[in-house]
């Protein structure tokens, strides 16, 4: 209770001090300092003659809610930050806003909510009924209720390569935080960065999701993008012509792409839907979800061309490109993975080299554990020539001949 | 004020004003489609975008408030490729088959389409795959057309604050609906029909729409309905307010006799009620009633028209309801009107023909005392034989002599002693005279009269009464609750029958019927009567009573040209009431046969202004008697609204009613015309939600 006691001590016009004294940042994606995002606010709120209330809340477009991270493991802090963001503002009321499914979380939360004189409510954010509130950030409410029992520690929070959140220096290097040297690209927020361009600051770059994560060699571009831009169409709340179709438009041609039917058009289409989702949204969900389709595509033409033209995936994961194949030299018809594929996709019978359905298989793998003469092979390169319809095992090579 | 520049016209407008209805208003056409100019922008559909000069990339005009010296412009490449964007992102998820849609020609989405050009065909279709809704009364919805636009919710959330439709997310689709996809009735709907009215395309959809009528006609089917179309609705809605002032007023500026209608009235407009799809039609004749007996005569009273006296004389024969309404306006108009009636009292059908257990005498008295207070003369016991000779003293007669002479059907033993015709009987009933009734009886006819014969022989002491009719028991064409109250009364119902012939040597001593297997009209229209073999059936009595229609007392010696004898020819039975002898009108059931009383109230206002005409007159009777305040389309949240039934009016049981004249039917009482009068669906609120500008409006005024 002592950062909202203190803060409430001190009244508005200290508060207000003290949070430009101590030059304290709105986190998320309006990374601004945070006095002047509280003016701004303010302004809005009486241009309209609107009655002003505090909104805490994530930014509509995270979809990894690593930041829900800090209201389970310190409840008080995020309560008496959207406390005290109200007290800042002269606002009537403070609001908590969790995401629609986080109900428990709520729940769990009501009785001590009270005390601070906060709402906590289940809602995605309306921006357009909001536009005359003070939003601030989950994270920032951390800060303010830090800042107000003096433990605060500038910097930024983010969650390194999946580690838990931890404070960064707004001010150090991405490249010094993570080890660049063997990464293909560094999500780093709501975007894909190449290892060049990390050498840029991290409150340049902006983790407003929390998240700065390396990608080897071993992961997709292509594949994370279309992973990344699903759960955003499955977020977003779909009134904005903008964000719904375009999200769906943009989704459509990463997963397409995975899937081994992408076209050369999409880098141009994804460009130009991608660039007018930032400017015809009014809200994150739409303006954020859009940079990582067009991060992605903008910075890594070649692993996109390497999809469309060369129908490989360098990092070997969509599977679309993936062939698991019986080596017909080595292959003894022993049966034991026909007996375990699950789609019953491999043809075969005793002493028989045997075959697989390359159009039924969903490339499982359990067959390549099954086989004990290690005969059956995942690939994203050249497969050998195979037997086309049922051969006696040593007889498929004399046949070639 | 401000001063704005819109692609370079100078406007004044208000400061503050929405720019994109300011520039529709200014005949200039931005192209909109989730903006409406009663609702509150939203600024989602990204068609109305226009730059604004000093600033940088483009802003949606609807959110956009006007500020002194703002210039805008709402043509630009960069604007008509962001709009086409749009365009095909909406049009990637709509359904293309425009030709098969309902919506078809009047969709907003397509004249968008028309306005921005066909789509590329570049990006990802796909199809919703909702399943069309019309398990909802009056509504259909078929989400797979919807463009999200939103209006459906605003309009009722924010318009009516009935909170029904809402976004909703199914899988990866979003979708308006009501939580849980529970039917509108259970959500608590008021079926104003608001968001059929906003939709742009063919997502939300009148079920009752249909190109053969005028959209007010399919909307507000009562009034439509209503032979005088009386704005049913809107006084139904004044009555709710506890306005009765205000409810007469607004009755009285289409019926002159709004108290008899409201005892009597057959009130076509409820069977065409919308609330009948979703529960009892509305009580609209017994709301009126109530309006009409609580009338304090101050409203209308204070605006009603009186024009100066023209010094033109009209004579009206009949003080039906047809010469009434008409002698009425014509004396309004300033004409000198003198109504010349064969009965002793003023009123024809309604007091010589309707019993007075459903319509009291001073119900009618009153109604003809304030015709009379307006101006009007009415000699009584004045029967008019040679109508061409009023043109030499008058300078137009009005024929409304009603159907006053019973028909009596071809057949065995129709004119034995003992058989009597409605209107000689109802007549002689309603003046207290002998009727020559006996003391069983059978009442031939199935409409309101033979009830009215049947129930007043019931009343005169007839110790058994039966009633049969041609139709069968649902085409009888009398009301439901007659016939129901009748049977009450002890009055045996035989609905399907055809009269063989009345058997008895010198005097009746009862009919004989078959039942009918199948009765319908065939291609020329003539009737045709199947009968059922073997179905023979007697009834004995000692009277009875042909109440198979009336015609009216005229024939050859009139002057005047006939139909079948007996009806007056006129030029139109619309527009021109004139009879073959020039100068002399006719209307009322005279002219078109026994139809109803608000009909033939009707029928005399069209004469009145048609005479009015013919005198020198504008022929413009309408007046503005009401306030002229809009219903509040703030309707709110009344749970379990659909399903609220229709208040009962307080009836004296059939033991009480049996054996007297008196009115037996008390209307709905104070308690309930509040919640009565509430369940109207208000179907008049849409029409006042602004037809939205397309694309076409524009191009057809720049055309002309």
């Amino acid at each position: 209770m002592s950062a909202y006691a203190n803060a409430k001590a001190l009244g508005r016009d200290a508060v207000l001090e003290k949070i430009k004294a101590m030059n304290l940042y709105e986190a998320g994606v309006y990374r601004e300092k945070m006095i002047d995002h509280i003016q701004k606010a303010q302004e809005a709120a009486a241009e309209e003659g609107a009655d002003m209330c505090a909104v805490a809340a994530l930014n509509n477009a995270d979809t990894d809610m690593v930041f829900l991270e800090l209201v389970r493991q310190a409840p008080d802090k995020i309560l008496a930050g959207a406390a005290i963001a109200a007290i800042a503002s002269g606002a009537g009321k403070a609001v908590l806003m969790l995401p629609e499914k986080e109900g428990e979380l709520a729940d769990s939360l009501k009785e001590k909510a009270a005390e601070y004189g906060v709402e906590v409510v289940n809602e995605f954010l309306n921006i357009r009924q909001n536009q005359t509130n003070l939003l601030v950030h989950i994270a920032s409410c951390a800060d303010l209720a830090d800042a107000f029992s003096g433990s605060y520690e500038p910097g930024i929070y983010a969650a390194v390569n999946g580690a838990a959140l931890k404070k960064v220096p707004a001010d150090k290097k991405v490249s010094e935080i993570v080890d660049v040297s063997a990464a293909k690209a560094v999500q780093v927020g709501y975007a894909y960065y190449t290892p060049q361009e990390c050498d840029a600051e991290v409150g340049a770059l902006n983790p407003a999701n929390g998240i700065i994560r390396v990608l080897t060699e071993k992961d997709c571009i292509v594949d994370n993008a279309a992973k990344a831009t699903l759960a955003c169409k499955a977020q977003s709340c779909g009134k904005c012509v903008f964000c719904r179709e375009g999200l769906i438009q943009l989704e459509f041609m990463q997963s397409e792409t995975t899937k081994g039917r992408g076209k050369m058009e999409f880098l141009d289409l994804t460009k130009e839907i991608g660039e007018a989702m930032g400017f015809s949204t009014p809200c994150s969900m739409g303006q954020q979800c859009a940079r990582i389709s067009l991060s992605a595509m903008g910075k890594f033409a070649s692993e996109y061309e390497a999809h469309i033209k060369k129908k490989t995936c360098p990092a070997g994961v969509c599977q679309a490109f993936v062939m698991i194949y019986v080596d017909p030299a080595v292959c003894t018809g022993c049966g034991d993975c026909l007996d375990v594929c699950p789609k019953g996709c491999i043809e075969g019978k005793p002493k028989f080299i045997h075959m697989i359905d390359e159009f039924e298989c969903d490339r499982c793998g359990k067959c390549v554990e099954a086989c004990e003469e290690e005969c059956i092979h995942i690939t994203t390169g050249k497969v050998p020539k195979l037997p086309d319809r049922l051969t006696k095992v040593g007889k498929f090579k004399k046949k070639r001949h | 004020m401000a001063v704005i520049t819109i692609d370079g016209v100078k406007l004044n407008v208000p400061e503050g004003a929405n720019v994109l209805d300011l520039a529709l208003e200014n005949g200039i056409y931005i192209p909109h489609l989730c903006h409406h100019k009663d609702l509150n922008p939203l600024g989602s559909c990204r068609m109305c975008i226009v730059e604004l000069e000093g600033q940088e990339g483009v802003v949606t005009s609807c959110t956009l408030k006007a500020k002194d010296g703002m210039v805008i412009r709402t043509k630009s490449d960069e604007i008509n490729r962001l709009r086409m964007l749009a365009l095909e992102l909406l049009l990637a998820g709509h359904p293309e088959d425009c030709s098969t849609c309902p919506k078809y020609g009047n969709c907003e989405l397509q004249m968008l389409i028309q306005y921005i050009g066909p789509k590329t065909g570049r990006l990802k279709m796909r199809v919703k795959g909702f399943k069309e809704n019309s398990e909802n009364p009056l509504l259909v919805h078929d989400m797979n057309r919807c463009v999200l636009c939103g209006r459906c919710v605003r309009a009722c959330n924010e318009l009516r604050g009935v909170k029904v439709l809402n976004y909703h997310k199914k899988g990866m689709e979003t979708y308006v609906g009501t939580l849980h996809d529970k039917l509108l009735a259970d959500a608590d709907c008021r079926f104003c029909q608001a968001c059929a009215e906003v939709c742009p395309t063919g997502t939300i959809r009148d079920k009752l729409a249909t190109t053969e009528k005028q959209k007010e006609d399919y909307v507000v089917p009562c009034k439509a309905e209503c032979p005088a179309h009386a704005e049913i609705p809107r006084y139904l809605r004044a009555v709710k307010n506890g306005n009765m002032d205000q409810a007469i007023a607004i009755i009285r500026e289409k019926l002159p006799i709004p108290r008899i209608l409201g005892y009597i009235c057959t009130q076509a407009c409820a069977n065409q009620c919308k609330r009948s799809c979703l529960s009892d039609p509305m009580s609209i004749r017994l709301i009126k009633r109530y309006a009409a007996d609580k009338d304090i005569e101050k409203k209308w009273r204070a605006k009603s028209k009186q024009l100066p006296d023209t010094g033109k004389k009209v004579c009206v024969v009949g003080a039906g309801p047809a010469g009434l309404s008409a002698a009425y306006y014509l004396r309004k108009q300033g004409h000198d009107v003198t109504i010349k009636e064969a009965m002793p009292t003023a009123g024809g059908t309604t007091a010589y023909g309707i019993p007075a257990y459903r319509l009291p005498r001073d119900v009618i008295a009153g109604e003809v005392k304030i015709i009379e207070e307006q101006g009007v003369k009415i000699e009584c016991g004045v029967k008019v034989t040679k109508p061409a000779e009023l043109l030499n003293e008058y300078d137009a007669v009005l024929m409304a002599v009603g159907g006053t002479v019973g028909v009596r059907l071809g057949m065995p033993g129709n004119d034995l002693p003992g058989v009597l015709l409605n209107a000689d009987f109802l007549r002689d009933c309603a003046m207290g005279k002998e009727t020559g009734m006996g003391k069983h009886v059978i009442v031939l006819g199935g409409g309101n009269v033979a009830f009215d014969c049947a129930r007043s022989a019931v009343r005169l002491g007839a110790e058994s009464v039966h009633l049969a009719c041609l139709e069968a028991r649902e085409k009888m064409t009398a009301d439901d609750e007659e016939i129901e109250q009748a049977q009450e009364e002890g009055i045996v119902v035989h609905p399907a029958m055809t009269f063989e012939r009345i058997t008895g040597e010198d005097h009746v001593t009862g009919v004989d019927f078959m039942k009918v297997k199948a009765f319908y009209f065939d291609e020329n229209r003539r009737a045709v009567i199947e009968k059922e073999e073997g179905s023979e059936l007697h009834l004995e009595g000692d009277t009875v009573i042909f109440a198979t229609g009336q015609k009216p007392d005229l024939n050859e010696d009139s002057g005047f040209k006939l139909f079948r004898g007996a009806w007056i020819v006129v030029n139109d039975n619309t527009n021109d009431k004139q009879t073959s002898i020039p100068g002399i009108f006719a209307a009322g059931d005279c002219v078109y046969g026994t139809k109803s009383v608000v009909m033939a109230v009707q029928s005399g206002r069209e004469a009145a202004s048609q005479i009015d005409r013919y005198l020198g007159g504008d022929g413009d009777i309408s007046e503005v008697l009401a306030d002229d305040k809009p219903g509040d389309p703030y309707i709110g949240v009344i749970e379990g609204f659909a399903y609220e039934k229709a208040c009962s009016p307080k009836i004296d049981p059939a033991s009480e009613r049996k054996d007297n004249f008196r009115l037996f039917d008390h209307g709905i009482c104070d308690e309930d015309i509040c919640k009565e009068a509430g369940r109207c669906l208000q179907c008049d609120l849409r029409l006042q939600i602004h037809r939205p500008h397309t694309w076409g409006d524009f191009a057809e005024s720049k055309e002309a």
